[in-house]
Formats: structure tokens, C-alpha cells, sequence
């Protein structure tokens, strides 16, 4: 996840702000209706930013997240009328290997590395100008929804880190340094980064894609925290409520 | 706050102050009597910092051992695990091993107690007692709570550096003086630091794996063998390419040098040896446990196309007796380098012809041996060669082709 995610963060602008960022399918059409979505058990992480800058990861916050995170998900796949299920671990689905699942985590994580890459970090590649989004996760993605008769699969991402009272001491330092002259006053830590990867399991074909970034360049301020059932609700809106059709399917839309 | 550290700094400023940190105390050897366990058996995470870091491990984990890297030979991961089960003092029950097929030589302990050998490590050593050496090492870092002791000197250091960094900032700015360059020292000065408590442990992990290596049996000498064979390879691998091993600047190295690693080993043996005691190095166990996986680990090394290190390796592994599948592939060596100015396939058809003379030699070393006799024009003697292959090896991919070469 470490490499996906500062290729993706790096790709944001540093600005303090909340900022999303999707692509589609060309053809991509919102799943409604009666569709069945397997959500992938969802990744989330946090941390604490020590005075240094590096973010230790924090157990009981994890935990906390997840949690809320995951029902924030389950109020808010019911509220779109589809027929979701939510792998809580790579067990969860019953008749299935938990291997199986394994590997097509890792499969999407190289996929999702190579979609960071190409569509966020800037390193645009010419055979993929104006398709939108032109990856796919092959036979195995197809082979999975063929034997359990999903039509989409969810992968997610989620990660919250909160500035140390050590760090926003040296905040405080770097802004107080502006009135003699030694001006730090974006000495920045903690942020919430996050990305959503919906495949078709129909084609194997990752249809959409969503990064969402909130971070601040001042230590202690924030916007949004993912251990509370609030925050984690926002962060689920952030990644999933904004889903926009792919550019052919707006095309003729705005034609009609 | 300026935080690039650049090559001027590097270069300049730092050198009075890299000489004032690596002075006094740095280079003192670590008695293996003074490293005791920090963990019994049974550990688990205490304070909030380890159990985030175990939490992430646990993940780390799952990963590893579903990797498609590792190696699943049950027989070979019993022993593997039989084997960190006797030299892995109080934590030996606890600890799990897994093996990569990776060709390197190399092995990492995880914060939880798990460590992934490569399987390169496997192949370069000559017996039990030499992977036991590196595996008691990696065990020491787990006993002794390496991982989460140097994330706290790297909070700890990180901590201080910001700190005293806005605050010279911040002071500079009062005072009116510009404290970029100072900051710049104090940086780097942060990061050597880093480096020397990283190589500290490694000593920490050296000598208390001495200790448990001997406690466990073993011949404690075993280990500085296995850095003995290392430097060597180090230096031919940099011969064969026409160049010199990299004798990293100590000051920036994560691991203290191979050489002085090597020579406080020894110093270190000696004292744990006991005297007059007849020590077995299991090498007939070691050669049972890894035949299977030998062949391919050859096969791995020779691939890297890296001439010198696979001939020492081989050579090395011969010390203990030459046999077919060493000769076959030291044919290999040649015949994949391929170099026409320097004869490599004189040295390939040697190779082959020595192997064949071995009751051990694998089917391809007939095969080659018989592509080599074909192409000094001694046809009977390939045929024959060919025959044998198709004998040991009748389902072959390329079987309808030779049988072809016999029959013309």
C-alpha cells in the first residue's frame, strides 16, 4: 500500500484542503438498481505524526476506524438500493479460498500502483490519451464474479494520521518564529488519503477510480477524523457519493 | 525550514563533525555474555507504539507468507522451522520462519518474530551449523526487541533534531543570524547517528547469535565462516567484472563492513568455544533437507549471469567434495557467459565432460555434454552422450529433437 499511496499523495498539491480526483471507463455507467457489489475487505490505517514527521501506527485507532468505517459503508450501501456485500475479513465469503482473494488483493494492488502511476503521478502514457480509465484485473476478476455472482467488486483504501502534541509544539514553534523573523508556518502532519477501485467482474475491467486526499499544512488542524462514526461517514462520502459516468456515456448524454 | 540535505554539506562542512560522532566510543566489541534475552517466551506487544507496529506486521504477514515467492516444500519448512526452534533461545516456539526463492544472500527478522531467509542464503551455505549461525542472528534481533528499540531512537533523534532545529530557526531569526547551515550539520549529524545505532544492533545481534548458536550445539566458529565465504565471493563477483568490491564508507553503512563483522566473530568464538569439545556441523542433515531444492537454486545463482560469485560459490560448496550437479553447473556458468575472446566454451565443455564422469550428474549435463562433443566433430561420442540423455530423461520437452541428432 506504502508505494501506491505516495505516488498518489505526491501527485496532490500540497495545499491544505480536502481534494478528489476520479476517472472512469469511457463507457462507465454508475452501477443502479438491482446490482450485487462485493466489497473487497477494506484497508484502513492510523496513525500519529511524531514531532520528527514520521507517522507510528496506533493499534486502538485502527481498530476504532475500521470499525466505524466499515458500518459507515454498510449505511451507505443501503441508502443506494444495492445488493451489497462487505468482506469484514479474506474469509468472509463462503465457498470461496481465502488465497483466492489474496491474490486478486495483490493483483489490484499492482493494477491500483500502475493506475497511481500513469494517472496521478504524471508519468501520462500516450497508448492511453483519452481512454479514461484502461485497466483491467483479467480472468481472475472474471472468474470470481462467473462463481459467485457479483457483478462488481469494491477495493478501498483508507488511511487518518494525527499530528502529536509534539508536533503541533513545533507548529506553534515555526509560527511564533514569524514575528522575529524565522517563519515556519507550514510545518504540516497528520491527513486523511484514501482511494476506491470499482472493477466489473463481468469484464475483469477496473470501470472507476477515486483518490481523495484532506490534509492541512498546519500541524493540528484538520479536516475529518476517521475514528469517529461522523468522519468515517464523511470519508465514505468522500471516496463513493461523487460517482460520475465515463466520457462517452456524458457525451451522449449532453447530446441527447 | 530547509530540509534538503545536499552533496555540498555532504561533503564539506561535515566532515569535523562525522569525525567528532564516530570517535570514542564506536567500535567496541559487544561480549556475547553480556547479550541476554529482553523476552521471554510467549511475548507480546506492551506499550502503544509496539502494538501499532504489530498490528502492521501481523498485516506484513499475511502478506509474506501468501506470497507466491515463498517456497511450500513441507519438508524443507519443518526443518527450517525444527531448526529456529534450537537456536531461537526463549522465543524458539514463537517465532516463525518462511523461506523466498530469491537468489541472494540474505535474511530479515520481522517485530513480530517472523523472519524470511532468501532462498540464495541457503544455497551459499555449507552446513547446518552456517544457516543455524544466520538464524540464531536474525533470532537475536527479535530477542532483544531490535526493531521497536530503533524506531524509538529514530522518534527520539527526529524529535530532538526538529525541535533543535526551529528552535535554532527561530533563535537565529531573533539573533539575525541565517541557521540554515547549522541546521543543514544538525541534520546530517541526526541521520549518522541513525546509521550508527542501526549498526550497533547488528553487532548486538553478532554476538548474542554466537551465543545462541553455541548454546544450541553448534560450533560457534560456523559464523565467521559464513563472512568469510561472503567476503570472498564479494571479491571475485568485483574480479570477474573487472572491478573492486565496494568498501562502503563505514560512517554511512546500515551493517558494520563484512571484514571487521568477520573479525570481531572470530575474536567472539573463541570465547564461547569450549575447548577440547568436538563440534558437529549436521552437514549430512543439511545436504538431505535441501537436495530437492538444490538443483534449482544452482540454477537460480548461475542465471544471475554474475561469473565470479557463482564460481566461488561453487568452488565453496566443493570444498566439502566436487560432485555432478556442481560440475554441471559450473559447465553452465561458461556457456551462459558465452564470451568467444576468453573461451568460455572450452571452460562450458570441461565443465560438462567432468560432470558426466560423476554417477550424480543430472540428465542436462548429458545432453550438453553430448551439444559439446558434437560440435568438436566427435559424433559416436555425442551419440552416445545423447542416448544417456534420452535414457535419464525419455520425456524431455526437447526429447523428439535429440532423438532426431542421434538418428542423423
Amino acid at each position: 500500500m506504502r508505494r501506491v499511496m505516495l505516488a498518489l499523495m505526491a501527485s496532490v498539491a500540497l495545499a491544505g484542503c480536502v481534494q478528489q480526483r476520479q476517472y472512469a471507463d469511457v463507457e462507465f455507467t454508475p452501477p443502479q438498481g438491482d446490482y450485487k457489489l462485493l466489497v473487497m475487505r477494506p484497508d484502513v490505517s492510523v496513525g500519529s505524526v511524531t514531532t520528527g514527521g514520521m507517522v507510528e501506527p496506533r493499534a486502538d485507532w485502527t481498530e476504532q476506524a475500521r470499525a466505524n468505517f466499515l458500518s459507515a459503508l454498510r449505511a451507505q450501501q443501503a441508502s443506494r438500493g444495492g445488493n451489497a456485500f462487505i468482506m469484514e475479513r479474506r474469509d468472509s465469503l463462503a465457498g470461496i479460498d481465502p488465497d483466492t482473494i489474496a491474490e486478486l488483493d495483490r493483483l489490484h494492488y499492482a493494477v491500483a500502483s500502475s493506475i497511481a502511476l500513469h494517472r496521478y503521478s504524471g508519468d501520462y502514457l500516450p497508448t492511453k490519451r483519452n481512454k479514461g480509465l484502461d485497466w483491467t484485473l483479467g480472468e481472475d476478476a472474471v472468474a470470481l464474479g462467473q462463481k459467485t455472482g457479483y457483478d462488481y467488486a469494491l477495493f478501498l483504501y483508507a488511511e487518518d494520521s494525527f499530528a502529536s502534541t509534539g508536533r503541533v509544539a513545533l507548529q506553534v514553534l515555526g509560527v511564533a518564529g514569524c514575528f522575529v523573523g524565522f517563519c515556519a508556518p507550514n510545518v504540516g502532519g497528520g491527513g486523511q488519503f484514501g482511494y476506491a477501485s470499482l472493477v466489473d467482474l463481468h469484464t475483469g475491467e477496473v470501470v472507476w477510480f477515486n483518490v481523495s486526499q484532506a490534509s492541512s499544512q498546519i500541524a493540528g488542524i484538520k479536516f475529518g477524523d476517521i475514528r469517529t462514526p461522523e468522519g468515517a461517514a464523511q470519508m465514505v462520502d468522500r471516496l463513493l457519493a461523487r460517482m460520475k459516468p465515463g466520457r462517452n456515456v456524458r457525451r451522449r448524454e449532453s447530446a441527447r | 525550514m530547509n530540509a534538503q540535505l545536499s552533496r555540498r554539506t555532504l561533503l564539506g562542512g561535515a566532515g569535523a563533525m562525522a569525525a567528532a560522532l564516530s570517535a570514542g566510543a564506536a567500535n567496541a566489541r559487544i561480549l556475547p555474555k553480556d547479550m541476554d534475552p529482553l523476552i521471554g517466551p510467549g511475548y507480546r506487544a506492551v506499550d502503544q507504539d509496539e502494538k501499532g507496529l504489530w498490528q502492521l506486521m501481523d498485516r506484513v504477514e499475511e502478506e509474506v507468507s501468501g506470497s507466491n515467492l515463498m517456497i511450500k516444500d513441507e519438508g524443507l519448512k519443518n526443518y527450517l522451522r525444527d531448526l529456529i526452534g534450537n537456536v531461537g533461545g526463549p522465543a524458539a516456539k514463537d517465532m516463525r520462519i518462511y523461506l523466498a526463492r530469491i537468489p541472494e544472500f540474505n535474511a530479515m527478522m520481522f517485530p513480530t518474530g517472523f523472519t524470511v531467509v532468501f532462498s540464495g542464503l541457503l544455497l551459499r551455505m555449507r552446513n547446518e551449523a552456517q544457516l543455524a549461525g544466520v538464524i540464531a542472528h536474525e533470532s537475536a534481533h527479535f530477542l532483544r526487541k531490535h526493531q521497536i528499540r530503533q524506531w524509538r531512537d529514530m522518534r527520539r533523534k527526529t524529535d530532538i533534531f526538529s525541535f533543535l532545529a526551529m528552535g535554532a530557526g527561530v533563535a537565529g531569526g531573533a539573533a539575525g543570524i541565517y541557521a540554515g547551515d547549522l541546521i543543514q550539520l544538525a541534520q546530517f549529524g541526526t541521520i549518522l547517528s541513525l546509521l550508527k545505532y542501526n549498526r550497533t544492533l547488528e553487532a548486538e545481534a553478532d554476538a548474542m547469535g554466537l551465543r545462541l548458536l553455541a548454546e544450541a550445539g553448534y560450533d560457534p566458529m560456523a559464523m565467521s565462516e559464513t563472512w568469510e565465504q561472503l567476503i570472498g565471493e564479494l571479491d571475485m563477483s568485483a574480479k570477474y567484472r573487472r572491478k573492486h568490491r565496494d568498501r562502503d564508507f563505514s560512517l554511512f553503512s546500515t551493517h558494520p563492513t563484512p571484514d571487521s563483522r568477520m573479525a570481531d566473530l572470530k575474536i567472539s568464538a573463541a570465547e564461547v568455544r569450549q575447548p577440547g569439545k568436538t563440534y558437529d556441523a549436521y552437514r549430512d542433515r543439511y545436504l538431505a533437507a535441501l537436495a530437492d531444492l538444490r538443483p534449482t537454486l544452482l540454477d537460480d545463482q548461475v542465471k544471475l549471469n554474475d561469473p565470479g560469485a557463482s564460481q566461488y560459490i561453487i568452488d565453496t560448496l566443493a570444498r566439502d567434495g566436487w560432485n555432478g550437479l556442481l560440475r554441471f553447473h559450473e559447465g553452465e556458468i561458461w556457456r551462459l557467459r558465452n564470451s568467444q575472446a576468453k573461451d568460455d566454451e572450452t571452460r562450458a565443455a570441461q565443465g560438462y565432460a567432468a560432470a558426466v564422469m560423476y554417477a550424480d550428474a543430472p540428465p542436462d549435463a548429458w545432453r550438453w555434454h553430448g551439444v559439446m562433443l558434437l560440435k568438436q566433430g566427435r559424433a559416436a561420442e555425442a551419440r552416445a552422450a545423447f542416448t544417456r540423455y534420452l535414457q535419464m530423461s525419455p520425456n524431455a520437452p526437447d526429447a523428439a529433437l535429440v532423438r532426431q541428432m542421434v538418428a542423423s
